[in-house]
């Protein structure tokens, strides 16, 4: 049973400082078909952090287990330095959670859902009210507010799970698939407001996503899984930045279809090490900057075309395929159109 | 250096247009107090009646609570306005008792009994919301004591304030009863009565609901039980010529004959005694609430 009393105690949120948002020791998750997260030992600092993975990668089933929702075949697992089964709600009061499916009552209107769970997380009526239309008109949704849920679009519908997590000032917002079935503008429009909510507010924010471009694009950190293994963690500049080097994509014109070969043979000859990427090269040598000069002039000699220019990159993607060694069933690098 | 403090910055006047702002506060941190568990249970039990009585959603959703309100409601204002103008020569306690008032309106009772716990309980569990509300402060077991408060309360919308209505109309037509003490004595009774129903069908009603995740094999299951108990309770006694106890096993009639006993009456079945209906209508209670218990433990609730 939980704390039945209702004395009003000063703000939880900013009490609890700790290095690491969410710290797992062997944490084994297993349900009676099958084992959802294997021995998992992984630490989430402060910050924007991207929970990765394919479809069945246990990202839900790490959520529910963080919020409490499930306990822990085996291992343990901390959330702001609390232990979700045992200080189940003092900790969720702490934390804001959009979940991945649309679950409102089709017939309430956006800002009473909202203030609903802001006074459900202990902010007093009057607050509720008020934070509740400044957490909409946050995420965009101040004239629609009134609006029944069941009549809001899949764009609106993200946006009000976004206000109604981060309403009663969490310490800590989890968010799942936030951007799953948005077009490209409503996408880049919620990322931008999930950056903000962390960067102007201070608020964490833990995002699942299948989509690593997504996570590359906002996420301070990552957490790679893969059929409930840590893949990857760490931050993102750890796991995916520069590498040294140069890509360079090659255009062959009509006259010269062996420009690319030319190319190759111009930089080797030049000394540096080429290597062949459809529809491509990746250059590298000691100097980033005489590379690009380089790769510049071979291409000119060659009469062929640069299509693209660029630093050579680790990305999410080439993480997931070090790691597996194949490609079958890695999360999605980029997301194509919307449904609304 | 001097000791003098640094001057003050001007301060706004009424009448000083240069200083006027509008400040748009926006979203802002939060560093007031918050309330605890207790304060989110109140939520979820407001929030649960709001939406079984239809407040704030369409019409459609405002007629079956409409409808039994108005079953529950217009015999007592018959009876009070039968005492405005003949309660002279006619004494209405003769025609309706606050104990014999639950005969006129039990489909108002049966009707609420069989939608209210479903309303409550399964929607959350169809559309998710029952994980929103596991992903805030609430845990099942606070889950499940907001949702209780939302029944009875509601039912009690039925149960309590026809009799309470009938009492204050009888009262003021001097039919009510004689001096202070009496009149708090009926008003004690009125209550435990009423909440005795409302826990007693709320639970058996919480339970059917509990067991399906379709509100309407929900309602038709309370309905059935409700109608179906006191039919094999009379063919058993009455029929088979068994022993009257076997009229304990008649879920929906032995609530309201708890409530005779409680005002002292014999009721319909007075070869049964009070503490065997006592007894029994505290076993069904107890025995949804296991049910309800037991079924919300085992619910796998991710995300």
């Amino acid at each position: 049973m939980g704390r039945m009393g209702d004395a009003t105690r000063t703000v939880p949120c900013d009490a609890v400082a700790v290095s690491s948002i969410i710290e797992t020791t062997g944490l084994v998750m297993e349900f009676p078909s099958t084992r959802a997260l294997d021995g998992l030992d992984l630490r989430v600092s402060p910050g924007v952090t991207g929970l990765v993975g394919a479809n069945g990668a246990g990202k839900t089933t790490l959520i529910s287990l963080a919020l409490g929702l499930l306990k822990p075949t085996s291992g343990g697992i901390s959330v702001l330095g609390l232990d979700p089964s045992a200080d189940g709600p003092q900790l969720r009061a702490m934390i804001g959670y959009g979940p991945e499916r649309n679950v409102f009552p089709d017939d309430m209107v956006a800002y009473d859902y909202v203030r609903h769970f802001a006074q459900i997380r202990g902010l007093p009526r009057d607050e509720a009210r008020s934070r509740a239309s400044d957490s909409l008109y946050l995420v965009g949704l101040g004239e629609e507010r009134f609006r029944a849920l069941g009549t809001m679009s899949t764009g609106q519908r993200q946006r009000v799970k976004l206000a109604q997590a981060i309403a009663a000032d969490p310490r800590l917002i989890v968010l799942d698939e936030p951007t799953d079935g948005l077009d490209p503008v409503q996408r880049d429009e919620m990322l931008a407001i999930i950056v903000d909510v962390n960067r102007k507010f201070g608020i964490d924010v833990m995002l699942s996503s299948h989509v690593l471009e997504e996570v590359e694009r906002i996420c301070d950190n990552v957490i790679a899984l893969d059929a409930g293994r840590l893949v990857a963690q760490g931050s993102l500049d750890e796991l995916a930045g520069a590498l040294g080097g140069v890509d360079v994509e090659i255009v062959e014109v009509a006259d010269r279809r062996d420009s690319i070969d030319l190319v190759a043979q111009r930089l080797v000859a030049g000394g540096w090490t080429v290597a062949r990427r459809d529809p491509g090269l990746t250059v590298t040598g000691e100097n980033d900057e005489e590379v690009f000069d380089a790769v510049v002039r071979a291409v000119a000699d060659s009469g062929a075309r640069i299509g693209r220019l660029g630093r050579r990159r680790r990305t999410l993607d080439d993480v997931f395929t070090n790691e597996r060694g194949d490609s079958s069933d890695r999360p999605s690098t980029a997301r194509t159109g919307g449904t609304e | 250096m001097s000791d003098l403090p640094p001057p003050s910055p001007p301060q706004p006047t009424a009448s000083d247009g240069a200083t006027a702002q509008i400040v748009d506060r926006g979203f802002q941190r939060y560093e007031g107090p918050r309330a605890g568990v207790g304060q989110a249970i109140r939520a979820v039990t407001w929030q649960s009646i709001r939406s079984t009585l239809g407040l704030g959603r369409p019409a459609r959703h405002k007629i079956f609570p409409v409808l039994a309100v108005a079953i529950a409601y217009v015999p007592a204002i018959a009876f009070v306005g039968l005492a405005v103008l003949v309660g002279d020569i006619l004494d209405p306690n003769e025609i309706a008792d606050y104990a014999g008032y639950y005969g006129f309106i039990t489909a108002a009772i049966l009707l609420f009994a069989g939608l209210v716990a479903p309303e409550v309980l399964v929607g959350d569990r169809r559309n998710g919301m029952l994980a929103m509300y596991l992903s805030t402060p609430l845990q099942r077991s606070t889950y499940l004591l907001a949702k209780a408060l939302a029944v009875v309360a509601t039912l009690a919308l039925v149960t309590l304030g026809p009799p309470l209505l009938l009492l204050v109309g009888y009262t003021f037509e001097n039919v009510g009863p004689d001096g202070p003490g009496e009149w708090v004595t009926v008003l004690v009774r009125i209550v435990v009565a009423a909440m005795a129903v409302s826990a007693s069908l709320s639970a058996v009603s919480m339970a059917a609901a509990s067991l399906t995740d379709r509100r309407a094999f929900a309602s038709i299951g309370v309905v059935l039980l409700a109608l179906a108990s006191p039919a094999v309770a009379g063919a058993l006694v009455d029929g088979a010529d068994l022993s009257p106890y076997w009229r304990l096993i008649d879920v929906f009639s032995m609530p309201f004959e708890l409530v005779y006993r409680i005002f002292g009456e014999p009721g319909n079945f007075p070869e049964l005694s009070t503490l065997s209906i006592l007894a029994v209508n505290l076993a069904w209670t107890l025995g949804s609430i296991a049910i309800v218990v037991w079924r919300y433990s085992r619910l796998v609730v991710a995300r």
